[in-house]
This record gives structure tokens, C-alpha cells and sequence, in this order.
């Protein structure tokens, strides 16, 4: 579970922005906005981290509880595959 | 070696054709040394190259014009700066930019202000890619020799008041984008680098430019009122 390479995730104007380059510009041309949690997951994804190490940080961050958090974290997942950022 | 004075930094390139030199001369600076220079542009050949491929019809002057642009406004994020596609205007002391795609009618409303406020008292900075730059923690609009298809542009760093999104309409209403609003139409209208670290760094003036600078949009037809009513949104 990986994001693509090319997109870049940044603070802008207060927002969680993300942007493709290079070879992800050809199928992404715009900019998604995605909340704290996303962008924790997705940085966290980023840097290599499996289901339970992302589960794991947003029980950290958040305090909620295990399972809640599994779910948020499927949810993302999977908004994120369908859409086309994941390899 | 020619050196140039653009958006406040030093520039060297040596264009051969007319169009380029032409655009230039206004921004050119005395004799310096090339190791001297904040942007130093090699002759662009290979971008040169890669536009007879894709645009061949455009002659090698064209061709040498655009390429020398682009490798400005790479090496300008660099130095705290960004090309927005639009249309300047400097109206008592302070830069107004009309961003849009080409063909809707910046170009249009800008010298309408030129019409409305007198040539003495207005005038274009940039008709097409002004550059906007941050210098000692406040954002200037700059004029560069790159204007597009006018030749409209003005060796001059103007203070930044506000950036506008034109769009066409049967009345003249404007009103202030939200953030996101705000953020996507500068991205759309600037040069998105491939690489990541430039873009990391594009998306970080951006970050400031929304901070300081307001973003409208202006719904307008082709009138003096038009300008009445940007004016009016935006002095403040």
C-alpha cells in the first residue's frame, strides 16, 4: 500500500493541499483539499506505514478508541484508492 | 555581457533574436560579470527544441522568447517569486492583477482602466506574466520582458494590492474567493514545476501570497463600470 509517486502533500493557506508532479501530473491535473486526519495518514503512508501503524497514529493523535480508528482509516484508504493515488 | 535587471534580480542571458533583445532592452543593466547574476540562463537550446516539436509553427524568434521566459520564472522561485498568467495594472502606486485563462478578456477590462483613469495616471506593468515576489516581507508585482502577444510591460516593482479572477458577465459584481477558492485559481494560473522540490517550493509562496494578498473575483462586461466596480472592491 503506497502512494504513487509524484504527488506532493503541503500546508497551504491554513489547508492540507495536495498537487501531482512529474509522471502523476499526466493523470492528476488539479489540487485536492484533505482534512487533518487524511493528511496524517497520508503522510504517515508516505514514509512507509502499514494498516496497524496507521491505526496506531491516529489513536495517538486523536484518543479514540481502536476500532473507530480502524475505520477512519479503511475510510480514507479507500477514498484514496478509488481515486486513483495508490499502487 | 548583458546583464538584466528583472523583478528586482539579476538576470544574465544573451538573446540573439529581435523579439527577446527588443523586450529586454528597458531591463538591461551595465555591464557585469555573469558569476555576478542571481539567474543565470544558459541559450536554451534544448527548450528551443522541444517547442519546434510540439509548436512548429512558431518561428525561432518566438521560439527563443518563450523558452527565455520560462527559464525565468523557474530560476524567480528561487528567490521568494511567481508568474501568474494576467493582466497588471498600476493605478496610484499599486498593482492590481487580472488572472484568467487567455481569451477571456483581461487584457480587455486592464486598459480599461488605462481609459477610465487616463494614461498618465495608469498603466499596464505586465500584460500577460507579471511575476510576483516577496522582498523584505512585502509582495510586489514585477514587470518582465515576458508580456505575451502585446509588448505591454514596465521595468518597475509595484506593491502588490490585489489579485482578481475575471470572469464574463452581463452585470459588474465583485466579491472576495475563500481560501480554497483563493488557492486554486493562483495554482491554475502559475507554472506547476515537475519536479517535487520546486513545487514544494512553489506551493510555499502561494502559502504566503494568500496569507497577505486578497483574492476576488470579478464577474464583468466590457465597460467603464466595470472598472468602477474592481476599483471600488479592491482600494482598500
Amino acid at each position: 500500500m503506497k502512494i504513487k509517486e509524484g504527488f506532493v502533500l503541503r500546508q497551504v493557506g491554513g489547508r492540507n493541499i495536495v498537487v501531482a508532479t512529474g509522471k502523476a501530473s499526466q493523470s492528476f491535473n488539479g489540487m485536492i483539499r484533505i482534512n487533518d486526519v487524511g493528511a496524517l495518514i497520508w503522510s504517515r503512508l508516505s514514509e512507509g506505514a502499514d494498516e496497524d501503524a496507521l491505526v496506531q497514529a491516529v489513536v495517538e493523535k486523536y484518543e479514540i478508541d481502536a476500532d473507530t480508528a480502524k475505520r477512519d482509516v479503511n475510510k480514507f484508504i479507500n477514498n484514496l484508492s478509488e481515486a486513483g493515488f495508490l499502487e | 555581457m548583458p546583464m538584466y535587471s528583472i523583478a528586482g534580480l539579476k538576470v544574465f542571458m544573451e538573446p540573439r533574436f529581435d523579439k527577446t533583445q527588443k523586450q529586454s532592452e528597458q531591463y538591461k543593466i551595465d555591464y557585469a560579470e555573469a558569476d555576478e547574476a542571481d539567474i543565470l540562463i544558459d541559450y536554451p537550446d534544448r527548450a528551443i527544441e522541444r517547442w519546434g516539436e510540439i509548436a512548429p509553427e512558431f518561428n525561432d524568434e518566438s521560439k527563443e522568447y518563450m523558452s527565455f521566459g520560462t527559464a525565468f520564472y523557474k530560476g524567480l522561485i528561487n528567490f521568494d517569486g511567481i508568474m501568474l498568467h494576467s493582466s497588471a495594472v498600476v493605478y496610484e502606486g499599486k498593482a492590481y492583477l487580472f488572472s484568467a485563462k487567455s481569451g477571456t478578456g483581461k487584457s480587455t477590462h486592464t486598459q480599461l482602466w488605462l481609459k477610465h483613469f487616463g494614461e498618465d495616471a495608469a498603466y499596464i506593468l505586465n500584460d500577460d506574466k507579471p511575476a510576483i515576489r516577496r522582498i523584505d516581507g512585502r509582495y510586489y508585482a514585477c514587470g518582465t520582458p515576458f508580456s505575451g502577444k502585446t509588448d505591454l510591460s514596465r521595468n518597475a516593482l509595484v506593491p502588490l494590492q490585489a489579485i482578481c479572477v475575471v470572469r464574463r458577465g452581463t452585470e459588474n459584481k465583485i466579491s472576495r474567493l475563500d481560501m480554497d477558492e483563493a488557492l486554486y485559481s493562483i495554482l491554475n494560473q502559475t507554472i506547476r514545476p515537475a519536479v517535487e522540490t520546486a513545487m514544494t517550493r512553489v506551493l510555499d509562496i502561494i502559502d504566503g501570497i494568500v496569507q497577505e494578498v486578497p483574492v476576488y473575483e470579478l464577474y464583468c462586461n466590457i465597460s467603464e463600470e466595470a472598472v468602477e466596480v474592481a476599483y471600488e472592491g479592491m482600494k482598500n
